[in-house]
């Protein structure tokens, strides 16, 4: 039998374990707005029971517990979904950028209702092959010698700029994946940081450290956005991570951090720091920027610069056998290689006369040139998979926006599944607020009665010493 | 399923971005009068539009030759008008001169003849854009010069142009020219204006030879001679014009299927890339009424009053 006084001692402990729950609620309406908190709930259960002689009598409550609400399995499937929306929303954002640098856009006139793009490539090779044509009409007029001209210097330049600009992008991309290989390389320290103080919070606690447990999964998920790692929990309470089966912490210990390294034309990919091996990343920001930059951009630039090249060629071994009005010839229209370097000749910007249109010398009204200059334009091109100048661009151009289409789909599908899978999260995990104050009610109602039951003893005890004052 | 604090402000974030996300493309669409702009909006409908915008432009182009084809021969049948004039005349002169005429009347007629000789040198000698007409190739530098001697008669004419010509291409593959040439007497190629060896015309030498007859008072080798080789000219001018005119027509023909093309194709591309206004419209429309009854039940929902600690204070 307990007695008064152990009935006191009953009361006074059901108060403590309720003013327990009170705080619980406090803390989890406090957190209500924190992402990555997960909520905690109070564990109460019963005293150990007293045996006595009409059996076991109960002893009251003790608060043995503080646990978070969390799901393992929905935990590893949202940092595995991070992982691959991180790669789209990386290769959407390049993919963005260099269809930005490419400058093909649609427009429509108002007044005529005219539907054309308002620049790029596509319109400056149009313009260069009816240069040629207005030329051939007329080929000793100065005037549409200096059009071809002005129309070649044009798509010239256009050739440099988009270049210089898939160029500039190439080197944002790389400066991307060397920032975020530091992002990922910081966090792997944070984790192995928080690893360290969980395990000696659990072992001189006994408790779970929920508080230092939210934040490495926040460092986790946070990793998963850069890396598509994997992690495995220990039986200590720490969590082992490694990147392509290669370990990168194991407990409170970083065995190995990421490193950019040169794979060729410096375009940089990943490796570890210690083992120095090669990693193949399948998902995470630094893979999605690799993809784009050496799928999407690494296309176009190629597609370009084989135009380009092409034009280069084919133009001037038509134009060099040509005679300008001088009667000379043997000169190039285009000097340079590729797109980065093409150009319009000199010699010829200085002097339109110079231009080689003729197929006779010295005959200035002759076309021969300036006519199959022109009748290239619709000539399939053995070197661009036997397509035109236009249509080769055009598809260089398409299967960029392809791709680029491709990833927008595929990225809101998986914002789809990752709403999906927080809005699981979120209920089991998150905090509700009528659920708090209801808990709070519940507490504070426990709590006012535990109070009644210690005025009642305190009523018993006060009959009891006044028993002995009565005479 | 359990709906924690943030579950609602998260989502309505979310749909609400749908939303604004959805009325900013239909709008966009509204107001630029296309389905799409950009490369990944529609990537086959946006590399059939640039392949129909550069067919586009090339048929403009095509177009704008032939107008340049146009006024060549516009040009052309104007100097072979005025040369058509001066043998006519030539021919009357021819007539007039027989034995009847008088010697004044013939050393008239001579100067009438250096008039018209003239005139045809100078007709020859039109220009199109800087360029003479009827030199062939050779188009930078008149094409006939005429010497005189000291009393003004035309003793020779000479051709410094060429017998070739340029062609320019009016549609894919097809190459026209609209040149005549002065002469060509190589007997082959294009046939000459003035002269050309397969048919015996040779207008200014015929002329001049009348002329000389005629200040020679020859009215014997003007009847024999020259009335039948003027003939000849004749039929050689009259020959030009009308190969003229089936280049015109030719010409007039191939700009009627250009401007078809060009109205096929900026049909083709309106089809493609235009929205359907009414579509359009009621799209965003319901995009609107979407918004607006998110954002009023989400702001209804929000409403701290709804909330239970609201009253249980």
């Amino acid at each position: 039998m307990l007695g008064l006084f152990g009935t006191l001692n009953l009361a006074s402990r059901s108060m403590q374990a309720e003013q327990e729950g009170v705080a619980v609620s406090g803390q989890n309406m406090a957190n209500a707005n924190n992402p990555a908190y997960a909520r905690e709930q109070l564990q109460i259960e019963a005293s150990t029971p007293l045996p006595t002689t009409t059996g076991q009598q109960g002893t009251g409550a003790d608060a043995v517990a503080i646990t978070e609400v969390r799901d393992a399995l929905l935990d590893a499937q949202i940092r595995n979904e991070t992982s691959v929306t991180g790669s789209l929303q990386s290769q959407q954002t390049a993919l963005q950028y260099v269809q930005a640098a490419l400058g093909e856009q649609l427009s429509s006139s108002g007044a005529t209702g005219t539907v054309g793009s308002d620049g790029g490539l596509d319109n400056d090779l149009s313009g260069l092959f009816n240069s040629f044509q207005a030329l051939s009409a007329n080929p000793s007029s100065l005037t549409n010698r200096q059009t071809v001209i002005s129309a070649a210097q044009q798509l010239a330049a256009q050739f440099n700029q988009v270049n210089q600009q898939l160029s500039g992008i190439n080197s944002q991309l790389n400066q991307s994946v060397q920032t975020d290989v530091t992002s990922a390389n910081h966090l792997l320290t944070q984790i192995a940081g928080l690893n360290q103080q969980i395990v000696a919070a659990q072992a001189s606690s006994g408790g779970t450290a929920n508080d230092l447990i939210d934040q490495r999964e926040q460092a986790l998920e946070s990793l998963a956005n850069l890396a598509s790692v994997q992690s495995s929990a220990n039986a200590n309470g720490s969590v082992n991570i490694s990147l392509d089966g290669h370990l990168l912490v194991s407990g409170a210990t970083v065995d190995d951090t990421l490193q950019t390294y040169d794979g060729g034309g410096g375009q940089l990919l990943v490796s570890g720091v210690t083992s120095g091996t090669p990693l193949a990343l399948s998902g995470g920001t630094i893979a999605g920027t690799i993809a784009a930059r050496d799928n999407g951009l690494a296309s176009l630039s190629t597609g370009i610069n084989a135009l380009a090249s092409q034009l280069i060629s084919q133009v001037n071994s038509i134009y060099q056998p040509g005679y300008d009005l001088n009667g000379h010839k043997g000169a190039s229209l285009f000097s340079g290689a590729n797109a980065g370097d093409i150009s319009v000749t000199a010699s010829v910007v200085n002097d339109p006369s110079t231009l080689q249109a003729s197929g006779v010398a010295g005959d200035a009204g002759n076309n021969q040139v300036a006519l199959a200059l022109a009748q290239l334009a619709n000539a399939p091109q053995a070197g661009l998979a036997n397509q035109t100048f236009s249509q080769s661009y055009n598809g260089t151009a398409t299967d960029l926006g392809s791709a680029l289409a491709t990833v927008n789909s595929q990225l809101s599908d998986q914002q789809t599944v990752q709403t999906m899978l927080q809005n699981q999260r979120s209920s089991v995990s998150g905090v509700s607020l009528d659920q708090e104050m209801t808990n709070m009610v519940s507490y504070e109602k426990a709590y006012q009665v535990s109070a009644e039951l210690v005025t009642t003893l305190d009523q018993m005890l006060t009959t009891v010493i006044g028993m002995k004052q009565s005479p | 399923m359990r709906v924690a604090f943030n579950t609602l402000a998260d989502s309505l974030v979310n749909q609400l971005s749908t939303l604004n996300t959805q009325q900013n493309e239909l709008q966009k669409q509204v107001a630029t009068g296309l389905r799409f702009s950009q490369l990944d909006d529609d990537p086959s409908g946006m590399g059939a539009v640039l392949n129909l915008q550069a067919q586009n432009s090339q048929t403009a182009q095509y177009q704008q030759n032939i107008t340049s084809l146009q006024a060549v021969a516009t040009s052309s049948y104007n100097a072979m008008q005025t040369l058509d004039t001066i043998s006519q005349r030539a021919s009357e002169i021819a007539t007039l001169a027989d034995g009847t005429a008088s010697p004044q009347q013939l050393q008239t007629y001579a100067t009438e003849v250096t008039q018209l000789i003239q005139q045809g040198v100078q007709a020859m000698n039109s220009q199109d854009q800087g360029q003479y007409l009827f030199g062939g190739t050779l188009d930078n530098q008149p094409p006939f010069v005429a010497t005189t001697d000291a009393s003004g008669n035309v003793t020779a004419v000479t051709y410094q142009g060429n017998s070739s010509v340029a062609s320019v291409e009016i549609a894919p593959g097809n190459t026209v020219s609209a040149q005549t040439v002065g002469a060509n007497t190589s007997g082959s190629g294009p046939e000459g204006l003035i002269t050309d060896s397969r048919n015996g015309a040779d207008f200014f030498n015929h002329l001049i030879a009348l002329q000389s007859h005629l200040l020679a008072g020859n009215t014997t080798a003007i009847s024999s001679t020259d009335s039948a080789a003027l003939a000849k000219d004749q039929d050689n001018i009259t020959l030009q014009v009308g190969m003229n005119g089936v280049i015109q027509s030719h010409l007039a023909a191939a700009s009627a299927v250009a401007t078809a093309q060009a109205n096929s194709t900026n049909n083709l591309i309106s089809q493609d890339a235009g929205a359907d206004p009414a579509q359009t419209m009621t799209e965003l429309s319901a995009a609107q009424s979407a918004y607006q009854a998110a954002v009023q039940s989400g702001a209804s929902l929000l409403n701290e009053n709804l909330s239970l600690a609201y009253y249980l204070a």
